[in-house]
């Protein structure tokens, strides 16, 4: 192996540690490493004429300091929610946790579902048992502490984007995780559609053999043509990264992959029916609907947390699409 | 002994540099030119220092920052907002304030102080 190779790999291995120990999201992780990285190779530049020694690396290296010290002085880990607006995140709780309460009282006296389109919600099966009330009061706090959390974390996101709109950096990234990446999804799209009954299903082995139950939800059916079209996307975005690098056409279909998830992902939130339990109702028992309900209810979340993400990295998206030169 | 200076070296140089680095950025630098223009000059910063500092000074609005990819690596050059150029001249004179302050209590006597503000 020569110098430079080792050189490199032990710069490389200082980086990785040092980002291990960075806060931040990605993007931010990536400026300060790539800044950290400049730096050690100016130095390394100004220590030696030609390739650099494993001493000199180890000397610059030692200079700089402890890579976990330096990582998380660099970019220290932010809290979800700054100490400052933990007296505002607890009010907006009680706020969005007193509607939800509401609606749920709503919804069990008419026993019927209640609320507005997205926000509607299902009433308690039995409203006599008291230990149930309790189980989904719990349920719909961890779910509206969630929902304030993902709002809070989303709004600071986007906030730092619009004022910040430079800070990002047009690195080409590394080609072969394009295509890795690329691969992945074909593979995924390949066997979410074949395999789609057979992965959503619950198997019990039986006296006839086994016999499995399908558990797919009309929430997902639904989406089955959108989720394609996200996959494709995701894909032909990849290959044009690895190809092209960070041009308009790629930023493009990037924002119409992202734009196809989000959409994807806000219809699964406002529906929740990913997985429907009925089939096994009779294998199970009644309370599979409460299981159901609350698998269902979990998925919504990380859908929603799922949503935002990918709803700050369309904010991003567009903004360099506005931003890119050629 | 000695690593109980350097804390206190390090706390008191942490707080001085978001000025000098302010006056500095006045022209477009990246971190490490920053670095060295410091040790030039004679105020040792490290980088561990310097990069947090930067970037929030950043996300307070006294800085900018650009990406240059041009060169040979790609540099990251700061400079000062428009919100940085007008709060300079008022950093500056918070810190002669200060440092006419300081210096006043590290050469007067100790006693004469309590007595000017007992009369």
């Amino acid at each position: 192996m020569s110098t430079a190779t080792v050189a490199r790999e032990t710069v490389q291995r200082w980086l990785d540690e040092a980002g291990a120990a960075m806060g931040g999201d990605p993007g931010r992780r990536r400026d300060a490493l790539l800044e950290l990285e400049t730096t050690i190779w100016e130095r390394l530049d100004e220590r030696t004429d030609g390739e650099p020694t494993d001493a000199d690396v180890n000397f610059v290296l030692a200079a700089l300091g402890e890579p976990t010290e330096v990582g998380s002085s660099c970019l220290p880990a932010a809290p979800l929610v700054p100490a400052h607006q933990t007296r505002t995140f607890v009010l907006h709780v009680a706020i969005v946790f007193t509607v939800h309460f509401l609606l749920v009282v709503g919804a069990t006296l008419a026993n019927a579902p209640f609320g507005p389109a997205p926000l509607r919600v299902a009433p308690i099966a039995d409203s006599g048992n008291v230990l149930e009330l309790i189980g989904r009061m719990f349920v719909t706090l961890v779910f509206d502490v969630g929902l304030v959390l993902v709002a809070y974390v989303s709004l600071r996101r986007v906030q730092r984007m619009v004022r910040f709109p430079h800070a990002d950096i047009a690195v080409r990234p590394k080609r072969w995780r394009c295509y890795q990446t690329a691969a992945f999804f074909a593979l995924v799209l390949v066997v979410f559609n074949s395999f789609r009954d057979r992965l959503f299903a619950m198997y019990v082995t039986t006296d006839n053999g086994i016999v499995g139950y399908p558990l797919t939800g009309a929430g997902l059916l639904a989406n089955i043509a959108l989720l394609n079209i996200w996959l494709v996307a995701a894909i032909a975005r990849e290959v044009f990264y690895g190809t092209l690098g960070e041009r308009r056409v790629t930023l493009i279909l990037d924002v119409v992959a992202r734009g196809a998830g989000l959409y994807v992902l806000l219809r699964i939130v406002a529906t929740r029916e990913l997985i429907d339990l009925g089939s096994v109702r009779e294998l199970l028992g009644p309370q599979v609907e409460a299981i159901g309900g609350f698998l269902n209810a979990t998925f919504g979340l990380i859908a929603l947390i799922a949503a935002a993400m990918m709803a700050a990295a369309l904010v991003r998206r567009v903004f360099r699409l506005a931003l890119i030169r050629g | 002994m000695s690593t109980l200076f350097d804390k206190i070296g390090a706390e008191l140089r942490r707080g001085l540099v978001q000025v000098v680095a302010l006056s500095l950025l006045r022209e477009r630098m990246y971190g490490y030119q920053l670095v060295k223009v410091l040790a030039t000059a004679g105020l040792e910063t490290e980088e561990g220092t310097l990069y947090p500092l930067l970037r929030r000074l950043e996300t307070r609005g006294l800085l900018v920052s650009e990406w240059d990819t041009g060169g040979s690596r790609p540099r990251k050059y700061y400079r000062l907002s428009d919100e940085g150029v007008a709060a300079l001249p008022r950093l500056k004179e918070v810190w002669h304030n200060i440092s006419s302050a300081v210096g006043r209590i590290l050469n007067a006597n100790p006693a004469d102080l309590t007595e000017a503000q007992t009369s």
